[in-house]
């Protein structure tokens, strides 16, 4: 193998692939990076098993090959180089890869590329086509709400359903719970997957503002999901079981809608948590209807037995009664950073029952966060 | 506090322990008055709404003068006292009243704390017990405006039953040597341990007071009480060992562990002692008001190898079902099947438990 590529392209292809690289694993070629020449581009993949990420960079082949090589060393190897050409020349007798760029030279040792995982592929199943903006935007609304702790694999999955021409994500920690649905164009795609949150963490990573269609493919009886995007492929197991049924925890109705500014609100919960951060995160919402003389107003205020205590009135549109309440103003601001309109509503009953928060003008998300109880 | 408040204080009694109590006056409800003034004198109920199936945690005295008693359904409080004033408890200002007079407290002694309002505090090194009741009792009210009766004794016993004995605001010293003669007058109910169940026993043989309960013929206690017979006149005569309880720090953690008669490898048995465990740990922690964020189990192989292998959570746990399925996962993930001669679970990085996060309900 004799290839030669920019060292920013070989850097930024490297950077997607390197997630999937296994930290720690009893096979040491999962350490290592594929390194392959593919139809005049070159190949980089790595895989935990759990994931494959491959992605293709333009380079000029010289000469044909593949090889593994130590992620990590490659990595910070690139990364140290000039901005200029990088030559890999794999010696076939040594099974090492010899960088050159500018005037730097280095080896490094490999291991047959033979012993890599064997990437699946597609073959030929029919995709979901998707605007890759918008599904990266659904990730980045549902996903967080995951369990980040695998006591209960189910719930370190997102739900995503393909109903007729609406996909419809999931995803609850059991504390949280965040529901999102969208059009997508017309597929032959049924039924509902888990697929690890990680995964898609990984997938909205890697789609950038040049993605236009991220392509999604389930092989038959594979267990698989593969999403597709010009330069990048990702391949992940699906986790088995049944999602939770969440339809029954979905509040149909509330005492009380307050409606915030999402930036005072946001704003409100981040000043909360500097004091928060010892009781459990807990901050606490008063939100007060007002009268004649009185506006209606949200209290936010946290307490920490240590460091002080402090206090945020926001406006706020209040539809109902007044109500206190407390959450984990960790849940909030997550939310928070994820939803675009100016708008949100908070909509309660009891302080001990759900809290549903929806953008205003927007029917497609929905959150629920349960509050947090004083005492026992 | 003027100076004709300050009880005089006769001096020379020697205090070989001196032990305080101190009692909160109607705790709640004061708390409930430095926010709201305008409902000084009046009934007062702090507790849940009546029309929740709430109780009363505290009573104003002027509502206790209509019958109103704690633990009582405020509906039946209600009743009682139709102008009742009904608030519920602010937690905050609870806690926050209670660290003030605790850390008073530390200043002058060990300190029991026996509930958020309620606490001994062993003076027995403090040259003069006396002057530094008096200190206490001014500090508390000067410091969280709070009324409170402080009780000065030989022993714990002696102590709580003087602070109850000039409530509110009650200050009561029991001289060493005067224990019996103090409680001889006073209802047996006053000692700590006799309830309403053994006072009407008593009565029966005609015992009403500490001091009839003293004298009484043992032998002839004995027919009715057994082996109780001799602690109960001794409490009557004021007489209580019991050392004042200092906090301990609090626990890093908490564990459980089993060492097997013969090695076993049976994954069943070996799930089946996890699961025993875990219930353990997590009344522990319970009782200590804590919550978990990191369980461990620890297992020790038939060659002696020990290892220690946790898992952590954001929201801290502190059931029974949340430590065993984190013990069930840790477990799996390093049991291949070798012989085990022990196994344990355990849980640390604790943190007091004063929030919970409600989950949703579903199984999965």
């Amino acid at each position: 193998m004799k290839v030669s590529i920019l060292q920013e392209n070989l850097a930024r292809g490297l950077g997607i692939v390197a997630r999937a690289v296994s930290t720690r694993s009893t096979l040491p070629v999962l350490a290592n990076v594929l390194v392959a020449t593919d139809n005049g581009r070159l190949k980089l993949s790595a895989t935990n098993l759990e994931i494959v990420i491959t992605c293709w960079i333009d380079a000029t082949v010289e000469e044909e090959g593949a090889i593994t090589i130590p992620a990590r060393t490659f990595s910070d190897l690139v990364s140290a180089l000039p901005q200029a050409r990088v030559e890999l020349e794999l010696s076939q007798e040594t099974q090492a890869v010899h960088v050159a760029c500018g005037r730097t030279e280095a080896n490094i040792k490999g291991i047959d590329a033979q012993e890599f995982p064997l990437t699946p592929e597609a073959d030929g199943a029919d995709g979901v086509r998707i605007g890759a903006g918008g599904f990266k935007r659904m990730i980045q609304q549902v996903a967080f709400a995951a369990a980040t702790d695998d006591t209960r694999p189910i719930l370190t999955g997102v739900m995503m359903a393909f109903e007729g021409n609406q996909l419809r994500m999931a995803a609850t920690d059991a504390f949280r719970l965040s529901v999102r649905s969208a059009e997508i164009p017309a597929h032959s795609q049924k039924g509902t997957i888990i697929v690890p949150a990680r995964t898609l963490s990984e997938v909205a990573r890697v789609i950038s503002d040049d993605d236009q269609i991220v392509e999604l493919l389930l092989p038959e009886k594979r267990k698989q999901i593969i999403f597709r995007l010009e330069n990048i492929v990702i391949v992940s197991q699906l986790i088995n079981g049944d999602f939770p049924d969440f339809t029954p925890i979905i509040p149909t109705k509330y005492t009380t809608r307050t409606v915030f500014s999402t930036m005072a609100l946001l704003n409100a919960s981040k000043t909360a948590d500097i004091f928060a951060r010892e009781s459990s995160h807990t901050a606490r919402l008063h939100v007060e209807p007002g009268d004649e003389l009185t506006p209606p107003q949200a209290v936010i205020s946290a307490t920490s037995a240590e460091t002080g205590n402090n206090e945020a009135v926001i406006d706020a549109n209040v539809d109902g009664d007044g109500i206190s309440i407390a959450f984990n103003v960790k849940y909030l601001t997550d939310v928070l950073n994820v939803i675009d309109t100016p708008q949100v509503a908070l909509e309660t009953t009891t302080a001990t029952e759900p809290g549903v928060i929806k953008p205003v003008g927007s029917e497609k998300f929905t959150h629920i966060i349960m509050p947090m109880h004083f005492g026992r | 506090m003027s100076e004709a408040d300050t009880p005089t204080i006769p001096v020379g009694s020697r205090w070989e322990r001196a032990i305080l109590h101190l009692d909160m006056d109607a705790f709640f409800v004061n708390v409930h008055l430095l926010d709201h003034p305008q409902n000084r004198g009046k009934p007062l109920a702090i507790g849940g709404r009546p029309d929740q199936r709430g109780v009363v945690s505290s009573a104003s005295y002027e509502a206790r003068q209509f019958g109103v008693r704690s633990a009582m359904p405020m509906s039946q409080a209600l009743r009682l006292c139709p102008e009742l004033i009904i608030a519920s408890v602010d937690w905050e200002q609870v806690r926050a009243g209670s660290r003030t007079v605790m850390s008073i407290l530390h200043e002058y002694g060990p300190v029991e704390p026996m509930s958020v309002d309620e606490a001994y505090v062993d003076l027995s090194e403090r040259l003069n017990p006396k002057i530094i009741a008096v200190q206490i009792r001014n500090r508390v009210k000067a410091q969280t405006g709070l009324p409170c009766s402080v009780g000065l004794a030989t022993n714990k016993l002696v102590a709580k039953v003087a602070s109850d004995f000039d409530k509110p605001e009650g200050f009561t010293i029991v001289e060493p040597g005067w224990e019996a003669a103090f409680l001889a007058p006073l209802p047996t109910r006053a000692l700590l341990g006799v309830g309403p169940r053994t006072a009407e026993r008593l009565a029966e043989l005609g015992i009403t007071t500490c001091g009839e309960l003293a004298a009484f013929n043992t032998d002839a206690l004995r027919l009715t009480f057994g082996k109780h017979s001799e602690s109960l006149q001794r409490r009557a005569r004021g007489i209580d060992r019991r050392e004042v309880q200092a906090e301990r720090g609090q626990a890093k953690s908490i564990s459980q562990e089993r060492t097997f008669n013969t090695d076993i490898d049976d994954a069943s048995f070996l799930h089946a002692k996890l699961e025993s465990m875990a219930p353990k740990v997590a009344r522990s922690l319970q009782k200590r008001n804590l919550v978990a964020h990191t369980v461990s189990v620890k297992f020790r192989w038939a060659d002696f190898t020990t290892f220690t292998r946790q898992k952590s959570v954001e929201v801290g746990i502190d059931s029974a079902e949340a430590i065993t399925r984190l013990a069930h996962g840790i477990f799996d993930e390093n049991w291949q099947g070798e012989k085990l001669r022990l196994l344990g679970v355990g849980v640390s990085n604790l943190e007091p438990m004063v929030w919970r996060q409600l989950a949703f309900e579903f199984d999965v």
